[in-house]
């Protein structure tokens, strides 16, 4: 046998053979019958800055959007519950997608169910799936809650979840006492991350008002605790993180919304529908605690009014802890929440961190950032880039409705950058998607993008290195196991980005081959 | 848009019109059901690689959909472009018409494809959107094809989602051009959409046949020359019983015969490239296509000698969820595995029938999902591998069972002669990594609790 046949290509390789490159050569008679000067034109002119502005007069059309539906983000919060069942109300295929994005983002099977509606229901409403929904999925998968969201088809119809799992218990389908959560998550408005707040939402409201018992913030044993909120959280790792830090304080806590144990369970043999989560016996539990700290206050809008109102806590709210600013105004506020000291360990490995900015710092300094991402995650990012003096220029947000009060955060934002000189060259879009994204990195060009997976096609046009952060990451291996929150991820983040840029200096060395740096 | 009628989904359910065939199963509530029609009908029509799709709707059918395929492209990457209406709050209410129109001018003005594809969603078929109309108009107004999918999520799965795009192809692009060279010896291929690039290697050996490859139906495909599909003198059904009705319907508009086949394992390549030659009736073709099918096997079968050393008597477990089972199984059974499983999901009557051709008695059939249904027949019979789709591949992951991809995210070409080599190392790197060994053998500390697969 020959070398050639033992190595076996994939697609990439493959078809760069002769003979393959040959066949496609021939295959042209078919093409639209352009000349190859008429491409190189076109491409030409969508790089133009006429094009640019054309572009941003676009109304009607997405171009490659660049968010999620609502119900994905519901899904997500189910799985944050101990043997909780997401179960997904609409036609079948929504579902399918959610179940494949979160897997291919995580790399591990996502359990959740869908009603499965077919046009019956679309005339007659969805009851009946609903019922058998319920009976079937509580019998094979036998989950102790199930959390029911809807996709915009049962919005259309009009669907009454209320009434609908009301007369499921009625029926005898699932019994009286079994929790079943709902929330309305239509997909044609907010996005992923309004979906996991109404979940959340739902969830707690849901179990606090079932166990009967009322709000006393500060009482008894459960008193001493904290509620920790993360959000729509793409990084398992930052679940670990948060609670090294809690640790390292030795306060008691209870995150509430935990989906790192099924999305980083271990190969043991056997796989299991349900892998960890928030014990739904500690929900109501929580009502007790001493306040809560949330880390994503634009994603959890809906869940933080209501635990300031109905629990009546205190609410610490931050956007995603990215940086060594961000991490200490997050140490101050658990500080400020507990009443205890920022402990030692903390205070030792912030100067590490601060350490190793000052060794990157000659590779970082003045680089030109693009950012893509959800409202929280770009908060940590522009407060990342400013203070190891990177300058963010094009930053895009994934939502831009009313519902996610784009004003409100885009104002936060352009403060932020106002408090350095390096931010003085941004500007933010809200409601853009990734064909703007495009048109700008070509036509104000930039030295790295920062965002998700999909601004990869972009940035390849633009011929710029995407640095990998955010959701989903599709096509990169496990970057949601280390932690980005944190002193720990400043360095992690730090880590990513500095190596991109050496690898960048490599991959353009002049032949020097340099071994210092 | 046009309500699709209940009648004609029952009884030409899954492409055929046999009136005894039964429908494409109904998914049931409260299961982790596949993908709707609307996603099949996308799957059946974006490797038109040179055509716009627009999806008609919210914006997370787009969202969650694009860019997720593995049917590559030769040439332009159009299709690869997540078009969208996205719809919001006010256009529900008040109907999103205009906007879908607005959306086919700038797409028409500012990437001129030769056609642009307009598909409806859940939302916009329950709103009554008059897709139909909206396209014609703009078609008419505009002078290129503007295609409505009729295909929305909830009228059912996926493969009812493939037969109706089968349907718009042949209702508003088959017949509308002619081909501009003298292909008097044409075959089509229906239903292989270029995975991982496997339509190229079937291409590879019908050149090296003298067989003409009229119109790709649609593995990168280019709009126009599915316009001429129409002069084909044969069509091959490509193991996609969905898009059975399309060749079909051809056959009996255009009198164009057509058979099904495969080009999963080398005997059922020799015999696809044999009937097509049978099919376009010319003894000298016939003769070149023994020569060059049996020159291909014979080095085929020397190279394949070290793989299937290793492989032969390994069990396997194979869940595609589709129509690929039985012609899988060919490619397995060549390779000395022995097909212990095999999911029969979305397989209809007659796939079942060719599944039962080529196991042994005590094969156990999967009917229906659910992990831990596949999981169960693994354990049970004692399986060396498990060879299904992505979604499936974690959990075999965490019961550290050796895994193949076989759906539309892999990223090996498995057709034809060269095909079944790949496979077959594909499967020998799987089950020999030393992770399993790691995985399955206890740490250190807890010998006793030893995990015996
Ligand atoms: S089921 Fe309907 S709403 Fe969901 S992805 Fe399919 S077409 Fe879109």
């Amino acid at each position: 046998m020959s070398k050639e046949r033992m190595n076996i290509p994939d697609y990439n390789t493959l078809f760069t053979e002769e003979r393959y490159v040959q066949q496609r050569e021939n295959k042209k008679q078919f093409e639209a019958p352009c000349s190859d000067q008429e491409k190189a034109e076109a491409l030409a002119y969508s790089q133009s800055a006429e094009y640019m502005e054309k572009n941003f007069e676009r109304k009607a059309v997405v171009i490659n959007p660049h968010k999620a539906c609502q119900p994905l983000g519901s899904v997500m919060a189910a799985l944050g519950f101990e043997k909780t069942l997401p179960f997904v109300h609409g036609s079948q295929g929504c579902n399918s997608y959610f179940r494949s994005h979160l897997s291919r983002h995580f790399k591990e099977p996502t359990p959740a169910v869908s009603s499965s509606m077919t046009e019956d229901a679309a005339v007659f409403g969805g009851m009946s799936n609903m019922i058998d929904g319920l009976e079937n999925a509580v019998a094979l998968y036998k989950p102790e809650m199930v959390a029911v969201c809807t996709t915009c088809m049962a919005e259309v119809i009009g669907d009454d979840l209320s009434a609908f799992i009301g007369n499921a218990r009625q029926k005898g389908a699932i019994a009286e006492d079994f929790p079943v959560t709902f929330a309305n998550t239509p997909s044609f408005i907010g996005s992923h991350i309004t979906g996991y707040d109404s979940m959340i939402k739902s969830i707690l409201s849901q179990l606090f008002d079932r166990s009967g018992q009322t709000a006393a913030p500060g009482a008894g044993e459960e008193g001493e605790k904290l509620n920790v909120l993360l959000g729509f959280e793409p990084y398992t790792g930052n679940f670990a993180e948060i609670r090294k830090i809690l640790n390292a304080f030795d306060t008691k806590y209870t995150i509430l919304g935990d989906h790192s144990g099924n999305y980083d369970s271990p190969a043991n043999g056997e796989y299991e529908y349900y892998y960890g989560g928030t014990k739904l016996a500690d929900v109501p539990k929580a009502a007790n605690a001493l306040g809560s700290l949330v880390l994503q206050k634009y994603t959890l809008k809906k869940t933080q009014e209501y635990i300031k109102g109905t629990w009546k806590q205190q609410v610490s709210a931050l956007s995603t802890p990215l940086g060594v600013k961000a991490t200490d105004k997050l140490l101050e506020a658990i500080s400020e929440l507990t009443g205890l000291p920022v402990p030692a360990s903390l205070k030792e490995e912030r100067g590490r961190v601060v350490d190793a900015y000052a060794d990157s710092h000659p590779y970082l300094h003045g680089k030109r950032v693009a950012l893509a991402g959800d409202p929280d995650l770009l908060l940590g990012l522009i407060g990342f880039c400013l203070e190891v003096g990177m300058e963010p220029v094009h930053i895009l947000c994934s939502n831009g409705d009313v519902e996610f009060d784009g004003k409100k955060w885009k104002e936060e934002v352009e403060a932020l950058l106002a408090t350095s000189p390096y931010g003085s060259e941004a500007t933010v879009y809200v409601g853009k998607d990734l064909w703007h994204l495009r048109s700008l990195l070509l036509n104000d060009p930039v030295d790295l993008a920062i965002g998700s997976s999909h601004v990869k096609f972009a940035a390849k046009d633009a011929g710029v290195p995407l640095v990998r952060v955010g959701f989903p990451i599709f096509d990169r291996h496990h970057m949601h196991r280390n932690p980005i929150i944190g002193y720990q991820g400043a360095l992690n983040l730090l880590t990513l980005i500095v190596n991109i840029v050496l690898d960048q200096l490599d991959n353009n060395e002049s032949g020097f081959g340099d071994l210092v740096r | 848009m046009e309500p699709i009628r209940k009648e004609e989904i029952d009884d030409q359910a899954c492409g055929s019109l046999a009136p005894k065939s039964k429908p494409c199963p109904r998914p049931k509530p409260g299961e982790a059901a596949g993908g709707c029609s609307f996603d099949g009908a996308q799957i059946t029509l974006l490797p038109i690689m040179d055509a716009a799709h627009l999806v008609h709707g919210p914006v997370a059918c787009a969202g969650n959909s694009w860019e997720s395929r593995g049917s590559l492209s030769s040439g332009p990457s159009l299709s690869q472009y997540g078009f969208a209406t996205d719809l919001s709050n006010n256009d529900i209410i008040f109907g999103g018409e205009k906007k879908l129109k607005d959306s086919i001018d700038y797409i028409a003005g500012r990437f001129a494809p030769p056609a642009i594809f307009v598909y409806a969603t859940c939302v916009t078929a329950l709103i009554g959107e008059d897709m139909d109309a909206v396209c014609k108009e703009a078609s008419d107004r505009l002078g290129i094809p503007v295609v409505p999918v009729n295909s929305p999520g909830f009228v059912g799965s996926k493969n009812l989602g493939n037969r109706l795009a089968g349907d718009a192809l042949l209702q508003y692009v088959i017949g509308t051009g002619e081909p501009e060279l003298e292909a008097s010896m044409g075959v089509n291929l229906i239903g292989e959409y270029n995975i991982a690039g496997e339509m190229w290697d079937i291409e590879k050996l019908m050149n090296q046949a003298g067989i003409t490859l009229l119109s790709r139906i649609t593995g990168d495909a280019r709009y126009k020359e599915i316009t001429w599909a129409h002069r084909a003198k044969a069509n091959m059904v490509v193991c996609s019983r969905a898009l059975l009705g399309l060749a079909k319907q051809m056959e009996s508009k255009y009198g164009i015969p057509y058979f099904e086949g495969s080009f999963y394992g080398a005997k059922e390549t020799t015999y696809s490239l044999r009937q097509m030659a049978y099919l376009l009736n010319d003894r000298e073709m016939e003769r070149r296509v023994d020569r060059l099918t049996e020159r291909e096997e014979n080095r085929l079968s020397h190279d394949l000698r070290p793989y299937r050393k290793i492989l032969k008597g390994k069990k396997a477990v194979l869940y595609t969820g589709g129509v690929k089972s039985w012609s899988v199984i060919s490619a397995l059974k060549e390779l000395g595995i022995q097909v212990v499983g095999v999911g029969t999901n979305k397989s209809s009557d007659e796939d079942v029938q060719r599944i039962a051709d080529r196991v042994s008695d005590d094969t156990e059939y999967i009917p229906e999902g659910g992990a831990s249904r596949i999981i169960k027949t693994v354990r049970e019979r004692k399986a060396d591998i498990m060879i299904a789709g992505g979604r499936n591949m974690y959990v075999a992951m965490k019961e550290q069972i050796p895994f193949v991809d076989i759906n539309q995210e892999r990223h090996k070409a498995y057709a034809g002669y060269e095909g079944l080599l790949r496979l077959a190392k594909e499967l020998v790197d799987s089950i020999a990594n030393p992770i399993w060994k790691l995985a399955s053998s206890p740490a250190p500390w807890d010998k006793e609790d030893s995990y015996d697969r």
